[in-house]
C-alpha cells in the first residue's frame, strides 16, 4: 500500500496503491510519495519517471483526515503537498491517468511535464462544490497550463472534462489505448531516457523556470545551461554520435 | 554552395524585405556564417524605412532549415569565450527588437534552430509538407535560440514539454492544431500564400503595428496593470500622431 517504487533502465515508475476507495490520497500515500519522490530526485541513474495507478480510477482527490490535517492548523502542510512534492523532481515526469482524476488528483497531474490519459478518463476540480478551493497547486498550475479563461470555468463549475476536451485544450497530451495509459506512458518515458539526463534536467529547469520571468531572463536561463552543458561528456557524445551516424551511450557526466 | 554565395539573401519587394536562408546543399543548417548574414540582414531591414514587414523563407526544395550545423561545434575556444560572444551578437534578441511584423514561410524539415527562428516571428505560415522536431535533448543539448522559451509561449507549457523532452515529429496538421503554425497551405502555393500575407501587413501604418507588437510582447513580461498602462499610453501616443498629422 501506499506507493510503490519500480527502478529499473534509468525509469523509475512511481504506482499509487491507497487502501482508500477511489485511490484517494491518505497519509500513508502522502508519506510514501513524498520518499519515492525523494529517491528519484537523488539517485543518479534514474533520468526519467512515471507516475501511475494501479486501479480503475486514478485518483478521486483526498482523504477527509488528510484534508482536516492539512487544512487545520496548518502544521502539517508541507508534508501534506503531494502534487508539491512532484514537482520538486528535477527530472521529466510522465503522468498515467485512467478513471476520476479529481481534485488532488488531478494536482498531482499538474505537477508532471507530461500526461498521457485512458480514453476513460474524467477530470475534475470539484473542491468548490463542498466549500473548499485546491490548495496543492490547482489554481497555479491550471491556469497556467490550460488558460485563464478554461481553469476558472473547471475551477467554479466542478465540471467533469472527458478526453477529448481535455486534449484539445491543452490539459493532456495523448490519449491512449483503452487501458493502455501506463504502457504507453513506460514507452514515452523510455524514449526520453534516451536522451542526454543532464539534458533533460536543464531543459526542464529552463521552461518551468523560464515560464515564471520575463523572456528575457528565460533567455538569459537558457543559454547559461546551455553554455553549461559544453562543460559535460554527454554533450561532446550527443554530438559525435550524431556525426558518426550512431546512436548514442549517455552516462549524465 | 558557391563559398562566394551569402548564407542569407536579402531582398526588397515593394514594402517587404525577404530574407532567405541559403545553404540549400545542407538544407540551411544554421552555421556562425548564416549567423553573421541573417543578423546583417535583420539589422538591414530594421533600418530601411521603406521596409514595412520582414518574410523568412528557406532555400532549396528539402526545407526551411534543418537545424544548427552541428559540424562546427565545439570549435569554439572555450565556454567563456563563446558566452561572451553569444551576447556581443546577440542574434535572437535582435529578434525580439524588430517592431515590424514578421512572417515565417516554412516547408519541409523544420528542425530545432530552424523552429526557434519562426518562433521568434510573429505569424506563420507552413506549407502541408512541413515537418517540426526539437532534436536537442536527444542530442544530449538543449535549445540554445530562446526554443526552450519561445516554444512554451508559442504553444503551450504542456506540449512544448514534450515536444522538447521527446523529440515529438509533427507533421503540418498537428502543428496548425497546437498553434505552432497560423495556417497551412500547398507546398507549391506557400511563395505566393506568404508574401500575401507580408505584404497585407506591410500596409498597416508602421508606427500602429510596433505599437501592436509592442503592447503585447512587453505587455506579456508585466504585471496586468503595467500592461494596461503601456497600452493606454501607446493607443494615446498613436491617436494624437493621428490627429495632429493631417
Amino acid at each position: 500500500m501506499g506507493v510503490q517504487l519500480k527502478i529499473s533502465q534509468h525509469v523509475a515508475t512511481m504506482t499509487i496503491e491507497s487502501s482508500e476507495e477511489g485511490n484517494l490520497i491518505d497519509f500513508e500515500t502522502t508519506y510514501s510519495l513524498s520518499d519515492a519522490a525523494s529517491e528519484v530526485r537523488q539517485r543518479d541513474d534514474v533520468w526519467a519517471a512515471v507516475l501511475n495507478a494501479d486501479s480503475q480510477d486514478f485518483c478521486l482527490g483526498t482523504s477527509p483526515e488528510v484534508i482536516e490535517a492539512a487544512l487545520g492548523d496548518g502544521s502539517a502542510q508541507t508534508m501534506l503537498r503531494a502534487a508539491q512534492t512532484l514537482a520538486e523532481i528535477e527530472k521529466p515526469v510522465i503522468c498515467a491517468v485512467q478513471g476520476g482524476v479529481r481534485d488532488q488528483g488531478l494536482e498531482l497531474a499538474l505537477a508532471c511535464d507530461v500526461r498521457i490519459a485512458d480514453s476513460d478518463v474524467t477530470f475534475a476540480m470539484t473542491q468548490v462544490l463542498n466549500g473548499t478551493m485546491p490548495w496543492d497547486g490547482g489554481t497555479q498550475r491550471l491556469p497556467r497550463l490550460i488558460g485563464r479563461s478554461r481553469a476558472m470555468e473547471i475551477l467554479l463549475t466542478g465540471r467533469h472534462i472527458g478526453a477529448e476536451e481535455a486534449l484539445d485544450i491543452g490539459l493532456i497530451n495523448e490519449i491512449s489505448e483503452p487501458g493502455e495509459a501506463a504502457e504507453r506512458a513506460m514507452e514515452l518515458a523510455s524514449v526520453i531516457s534516451e536522451h542526454g539526463p543532464i539534458a533533460l534536467r536543464f531543459l526542464k529547469e529552463a521552461v518551468l523556470n523560464g515560464m515564471d520571468g520575463t523572456l528575457e531572463h528565460g533567455l538569459r536561463l537558457e543559454a547559461d545551461l546551455s553554455f553549461l552543458l559544453q562543460s559535460t561528456q554527454d554533450r561532446s557524445e550527443g554530438i559525435s554520435s550524431f556525426l558518426e551516424r550512431r546512436r548514442p551511450t549517455y552516462q549524465g557526466r | 554552395m558557391m563559398s562566394g554565395e551569402p548564407a542569407v539573401l536579402f531582398q526588397k519587394e515593394r514594402a517587404v524585405g525577404r530574407l532567405v536562408l541559403n545553404r540549400p546543399d545542407v538544407i540551411n543548417a544554421f552555421n556562425v556564417r548564416m549567423r553573421d548574414d541573417l543578423y546583417s540582414a535583420l539589422e538591414a531591414a530594421r533600418d530601411d524605412p521603406d521596409i514595412r514587414a520582414v518574410l523568412i523563407t528557406g532555400a532549396g526544395d528539402r526545407g526551411f532549415c534543418a537545424g544548427a550545423d552541428l559540424t562546427e561545434f565545439g570549435t569554439a575556444p572555450s565556454q567563456v569565450i563563446a558566452r561572451q560572444v553569444r551576447w556581443e551578437r546577440d542574434l535572437w534578441g535582435l529578434f525580439g527588437s524588430i517592431r515590424k511584423p514578421l512572417v515565417a514561410a516554412l516547408h519541409g524539415y523544420v528542425i530545432g534552430s530552424g523552429v526557434e527562428i519562426a518562433c521568434l516571428c510573429d505569424l506563420r505560415v507552413a506549407a502541408e509538407n512541413s515537418v517540426f522536431r526539437m532534436p536537442e535533448t536527444a542530442l544530449g543539448m538543449v535549445p540554445a535560440a530562446g526554443g526552450s522559451q519561445t516554444l512554451p509561449r508559442t504553444i503551450g507549457q504542456g506540449s512544448a514539454m514534450k515536444t522538447l523532452l521527446a523529440n515529438d515529429v509533427l507533421d503540418a496538421g498537428t502543428a496548425l492544431r497546437l498553434g505552432l503554425v497560423h495556417s497551412v497551405v500547398e507546398r507549391d502555393k506557400l511563395e505566393e500564400a506568404s508574401f500575401e500575407l507580408a505584404e497585407r501587413l506591410s500596409d498597416i501604418p508602421p508606427a500602429l503595428s510596433a505599437g501592436i507588437s509592442r503592447a503585447v510582447a512587453d505587455g506579456l513580461d508585466m504585471s496586468l496593470s503595467r500592461g494596461l498602462d503601456l497600452e493606454f499610453r501607446l493607443a494615446r501616443s498613436l491617436a494624437t500622431r493621428k490627429t495632429t498629422k493631417v
